[in-house]
């Protein structure tokens, strides 16, 4: 439920070592090339065949089509990233931890979320993803209880705990749940760039780097939405320290125009990793290739820096940045045929190296 | 560091009054024993490095168990440091 005390030295090359042959066993090119040409049924027949076959015959009685994917799907990512936090220790393990406490976010959100719309306990866990710190026990605590009041309660000795009591008040007050959502993420983001950098292993200071590039990349998403809407949102509200990128005050000048803010980007520090995905935001003015851009550029710097470092916690950050994508890229497929999209527009969709 | 080895001499030296001949005056440990402690500090040395590569094999070998072979050889090659390291005994005794 909470941070695991970890005791011993970190054992980086039995982690590695697993998480590189996990690492091979991913869907490559050839593979994605084959599920676009397939229908739902037949994609989930695929994987029948691969990696997910133990989730898809588990799951194939209760679900079809696209919800079999996707249920088989969150569930494979479940089992594979809490089996990376078992066997990890030491500080290894806090490491791998501080990242993964994304999904507890994502629990935490599906739980306000459910209860908001009156979904039963069952509905709720069915859509967890069980690969936080947070363990299952909790997690069906938490999907039980009655009101957002008892939830917020039950996290009360969380991590989560002081902002939640505190955007519940929000809630309460306005009804909406925004309030929540963003205090959870917030915590999710200021908790993972908080003591990682006070250390003097070249390897961890990188990893530091890596978590800063993506609250900058998740910072530079967010100003990129509220720019293009054009909705009258505060971005100072969505904003998330520990970024390198901007502070607060630049991002609310930026807010307001897109060429300042591709001018921006284009002279910092990720200028010359981005410049492709600038280039194509200015010209096709599309933000999801732009934002694909930025997951293909965290992808590549991740697979680069476990190569240079392959025994520190570099090689797990890369599969995990790796499976996360795949994951996302078999539901846009699945989604994708059921939706009736053509092949290239789901190609679009996909994210590969 | 200094106070250590003065004091090897000087118990070498009470070593040499006493009338262990086998003894020079600036040598507290015998031939035998100085290959016998070589022979020791290289199996050390092995026993760490295939620390890291046995627990990296397992980690290969539970992931696929037709590593098993490659994953063994591995993890026992630092021991080649050891029968090197027996050479000496040979050499000197």
């Amino acid at each position: 439920m909470s941070v695991k005390e970890t005791e011993g030295t970190s054992n980086y090359e039995y982690v590695t070592a697993r998480v590189k042959a996990r690492r091979a066993k991913l869907f490559d090119e050839e593979d994605y090339r084959k599920l676009l040409r397939m229908g739902p049924g037949e994609i989930s027949r695929y994987m029948e065949e691969t990696e997910y076959e133990t989730e898809i015959n588990a799951l194939g009685a209760r679900y079809s089509g696209v919800d079999l994917i996707e249920y088989a799907l969150n569930r494979n990512l479940a089992k594979h990233f809490e089996d990376l936090l078992q066997w990890a220790d030491g500080r290894l393990y806090t490491l791998i931890a501080r990242y993964l406490r994304k999904f507890d976010a994502w629990n935490v959100k599906t739980v306000i979320r459910g209860l908001y719309s009156g979904a039963d306990s069952e509905t709720i866990a069915e859509d967890f993803i069980y690969a936080g710190e947070f363990d299952r026990r909790f997690l069906d605590r938490l999907a039980e209880a009655g009101s957002i009041e008892e939830a917020v309660e039950l996290l009360e000795g969380t991590r989560y705990g002081d902002s939640l009591t505190e955007a519940f008040a929000d809630y309460e007050e306005t009804g909406v749940l925004i309030p929540m959502e963003n205090a959870v993420d917030r915590t999710y983001y200021e908790g993972l760039i908080g003591g990682v950098s006070d250390t003097d292993n070249r390897a961890n200071q990188l990893y530091a780097d890596f978590l800063r590039a993506e609250i900058d990349f998740r910072n530079v998403r967010n100003v990129l939405r509220i720019a293009r809407s054009g909705a009258d949102i505060d971005p100072d509200e969505y904003f998330i320290e520990g970024g390198d990128l901007f502070g607060a005050s630049e991002l609310q000048q930026l807010s307001g125009s897109l060429d300042e803010l591709v001018t921006y980007i284009r002279d910092s520090t990720y200028g010359d990793d981005l410049a492709d995905a600038l280039d194509r935001l200015e010209d096709a003015d599309s933000l999801i290739e732009f934002e694909h851009a930025l997951d293909a550029a965290l992808m590549e710097y991740s697979d680069r820096l476990s190569h240079v470092f392959p025994i520190s916690i570099c090689p797990v950050l890369s599969y995990i940045l790796a499976k996360e994508r795949e994951v996302e890229n078999i539901r846009a497929v699945a989604r994708g045929r059921e939706a009736g999209l053509s092949q290239d527009e789901i190609e679009t969709e996909l994210v590969m190296l | 560091m200094f106070d250590v080895i003065l004091a090897m001499v000087e118990v070498s030296v009470l070593f040499a009054q006493s009338g262990l001949e086998a003894l020079t005056p600036l040598q507290a440990i015998t031939e035998n024993g100085m290959a016998a402690l070589a022979v020791g500090l290289a199996a050390l040395g092995a026993g760490y490095a295939e620390r890291g590569i046995g627990s990296a094999a397992i980690g290969a070998i539970a992931e696929d168990e037709s590593l098993f072979g490659t994953g063994l050889i591995m993890t026992v090659l630092p021991e080649t440091l050891v029968i090197l390291a027996l050479v000496v005994v040979f050499l000197v005794g």
